[in-house]
């Protein structure tokens, strides 16, 4: 097995172009299955409350420290 | 295929007459054109019928029309074939182009209106959110933009130095 960094990026980029040209259809039940597995790691983690994803503002403090 | 029936029912209820014209924007709107990416909802833009003697907009016929064919609200969706589906109106330059040009798209025979890849692209810089520029950046590097038609958007939106800030911010080696 090799980590040829080049060759992980290059395979990556070759699947997401892969599943780009899928069908129509064919992403769109992609899209279903994504969203159950979403839910059901949802449930299944006690830290997560609320349906809504929120994006956390940056936190400063942090920066104030390097003050 | 679940996300297939709320397109479907959709089409029905713009046959019925309850809506005009409608596109579907955000994550779902991208996957016609990029790979998937995990999405909780499905925004459907909506243009609305016009009413004179009305200042503000209402959805109120969207969700009682759904609501008559056993869809459920839940916060600001309406839940159709389990997924919560949110209305938005296509308010302010950029989406009302968005939506006179969107374009559609047969799904297994089922007719799809979908904004175009370009259009996504300039809404998802003009929001601007984290999630935003990461939707624009998977457009930008699966090469899923016209170029010419891209630039063409963002010249007439007054975008143009909103996307020189993050070509120099994202895309500048």
């Amino acid at each position: 097995m090799s980590f040829d960094l080049k060759k992980m990026l290059e395979s990556k980029r070759a699947l997401r172009r892969d599943l780009a040209a899928r069908p129509i259809a064919e992403k769109l039940r992609m899209l279903d299955d994504l969203r159950e597995r979403a839910l059901a790691i949802r449930a299944a983690s006690p830290a997560q409350h609320g349906a809504s994803v929120r994006e956390e503002p940056p936190s400063y403090r942090k920066i104030e420290n390097f003050k | 295929m679940r996300i297939r029936e709320v397109i479907e029912t959709i089409n029905r209820m713009q046959a019925d007459g309850i809506i005009d014209r409608y596109a579907i924007g955000g994550a779902v709107g991208a996957t016609f054109y990029l790979e998937p990416v995990s999405t909780l909802d499905v925004d459907i833009f909506i243009a609305f019928r016009a009413q004179p003697q009305d200042s503000l907009i209402s959805l109120e016929p969207v969700f009682d029309y759904l609501k008559a064919r056993g869809c459920t609200m839940q916060d600001e969706f309406i839940v159709i074939a389990d997924w919560p589906v949110q209305f938005l109106p296509a308010t302010g330059l950029l989406l009302e182009e968005a939506l006179r040009d969107s374009v559609t798209i047969d799904v297994d025979g089922v007719p799809a209106h979908v904004f175009t890849a370009e259009h996504l692209a300039a809404i998802a810089l003009q929001t601007g959110r984290a999630k935003d520029k990461a939707r624009l950046l998977q457009f930008v590097e699966a090469g899923a933009l016209d170029a010419e038609q891209f630039q063409s958007i963002l010249a007439q939106h007054d975008l143009t130095n909103m996307w020189n800030r993050f070509e120099k911010q994202f895309l500048t080696p």
